[in-house]
């Protein structure tokens, strides 16, 4: 196996009195990618979230290559935000800057590249993503699955060790789908860890090693996409047959 | 009986609760805007164009507010002294309230609804679409960032711009001096000159520079805690409005009794 890359250890979180994790642990490995599943409001989001520190837990451990990083301050989060990125699930582009900019936005920050060699990046990244040539355009100017894209060329831009896709092909159509698992596909060909919250099961099985099922605050299933979809327990099985309604 | 004691009770500690929550998350955002102001990256460019958008887009509103209070002002003190012989002091009279009153207060007051209306709602639409969340997951402060550059930027902008409110107010006076009460330009001047001391003049921007702080960091505070969408959005903006408004005019009289004890 692997080294692990990221341990989650008896999560506890609510929100009021809305238990949404009761107990979650999951390992990540290196150039593992998960699959995340569950029901609306199981708080697949959230987890995600707290792995970064947007959300704090309440409860429990969450460990990044051996270093506890769940109760660290906001300022000390920051050299694990560049090596865990985050893509959002509406791309969460700045709307006053353009794509060019967005994208370099992390390089201006914690990079001393200069501007030819951040040009060069952005271009590169532009033409993984297939939107070269488009680096003059504002956010507003793009569909909903051009967004997301530029939003994980966003997060890719660093080079993290892990990306935490949220829910990244919601509301698109089966084109810009495409486009987005393929992106999603070649950045695991690169060696890239991740954590993919979808509802999308077909991308999820097709993307993932391993799928996760997160349902009513627990973790009640954690194997490969095949086992999954062989699984005989009643919960999943309702979860794959409402996903091919 | 009882229970709607205690529930009174309980109603009034969450109120008090919440009151002072509130009151400590305002003071950590000010320090941490001041922490983040002399430590790590400063952005310069932001902070610029933040003065553009922010200041020299406010200069021709001032310019109005500075003008009307001028004619108003000296029109008014200018009939209603003359009542009693004292039309020679408007231009002192004028002069010396639109330095330590009127022109930081009325600009104040302009600012908070054109600049801190605008601060809160492009905070928070921020917010609501994940933009703030964004700046912190790339490992970036939203402080460091959003508030900071904004803070200084009316900082400086907005003592600047009550000087020029205060200058074209006395523009406005001399006009209306020379049109209706026959005062002569140089003598108005003259007057103006001899009445209004350094002190008064620092009183004005000091008392810009407060108000400016507090404009921001109120913009910025509920703009970053939006939350539900537009309606959020809307409700952040004239929440930042009314407030800063009424925190203007009661920071003005304990500012100026404190002036006045010292100067």
């Amino acid at each position: 196996m692997n080294e692990v890359l990221l341990e989650l250890k008896n999560i506890h979180k609510a929100f009021g009195k809305n238990k949404i994790h009761q107990g979650v642990s999951l390992t990540l490995h290196k150039g593992e990618s998960l699959g995340l599943l569950g029901g609306s409001g199981t708080g697949k989001s959230a987890l995600l979230r707290s792995i970064i520190g947007l959300e704090r837990i309440d409860q429990g451990e969450i460990i990044f290559k051996g270093e506890r990083i769940d109760h660290l301050p906001e300022n000390k989060l920051t050299p694990y935000r560049i090596r865990i990125s985050y893509s959002f699930q509406s791309g969460a582009l700045f709307d006053s800057i353009n794509v060019f900019e967005n994208i370099a936005y992390p390089l201006f920050e914690h990079t001393i590249f200069s501007y030819a060699q951040i040009k060069d990046r952005v271009a590169e990244m532009l033409k993984l993503i297939d939107l070269s040539g488009k680096e003059e355009l504002m956010p507003s100017d793009l569909s909903g699955g051009m967004q997301k894209r530029v939003g994980m060329a966003r997060a890719m831009i660093l080079n993290p060790e892990i990306i935490l896709y949220d829910e990244p092909t919601a509301g698109l159509d089966p084109a810009n789908t495409l486009n987005v698992v393929e992106l999603m596909q070649r950045l695991k060909e690169k060696g890239l860890a991740s954590i993919f919250v979808t509802h999308d099961i077909p991308s999820a099985i097709m993307l993932c090693d391993r799928i996760v099922v997160l349902h009513e605050g627990k973790i009640i299933f954690n194997d490969t996409p095949q086992k999954f979809q062989n699984s005989e327990d009643p919960v999943v099985r309702t979860f794959i047959m409402s996903s091919k309604d | 009986m009882i229970n709607t004691t205690t529930e009174r009770l309980h109603n009034l500690a969450n109120t008090i609760k919440n009151f002072l929550n509130f009151v400590g998350e305002v003071s950590a955002l000010f320090f941490e805007t001041i922490k983040c102001s002399f430590t790590g990256p400063f952005y310069f460019s932001r902070l610029m164009e933040q003065i553009n958008h922010i200041g020299y887009g406010s200069t021709s509103i001032t310019v109005v507010i500075g003008l009307t209070m001028g004619l108003v002002m000296t029109l008014n003190f200018g009939y209603g002294l003359a009542k009693f012989g004292g039309t020679l002091y408007v231009p002192a009279v004028v002069s010396l309230s639109l330095a330590r009153e009127m022109a930081p207060l009325f600009t104040s007051l302009l600012v908070a609804g054109r600049v801190g209306s605008g601060i809160a709602a492009e905070i928070g639409a921020m917010n609501v679409t994940q933009q703030v969340d964004a700046i912190r997951a790339l490992g970036t402060s939203p402080v460091r960032v959003l508030v900071v550059p904004r803070f200084w930027s009316l900082v400086i902008s907005l003592p600047l711009l009550s000087a020029l409110s205060f200058a074209v107010g006395i523009l406005g006076g001399m006009i209306v001096c020379k049109m209706e009460f026959d005062i002569v330009p140089g003598f108005y001047l003259y007057k103006v000159f001899s009445t209004v001391k350094f002190h008064d003049y620092m009183s004005g921007i000091v008392k810009s520079a407060i108000f400016a702080g507090i404009i921001t960091i109120f913009a910025c505070y509920k703009g970053l805690n939006t939350k539900d969408g537009t309606k959020g959005v809307g409700l952040t903006t004239t929440w930042v409005v009314v407030t800063a408004s009424i925190l203007i005019l009661v920071t003005d009289f304990f500012i100026s009794k404190i002036f006045l004890v010292i100067w």
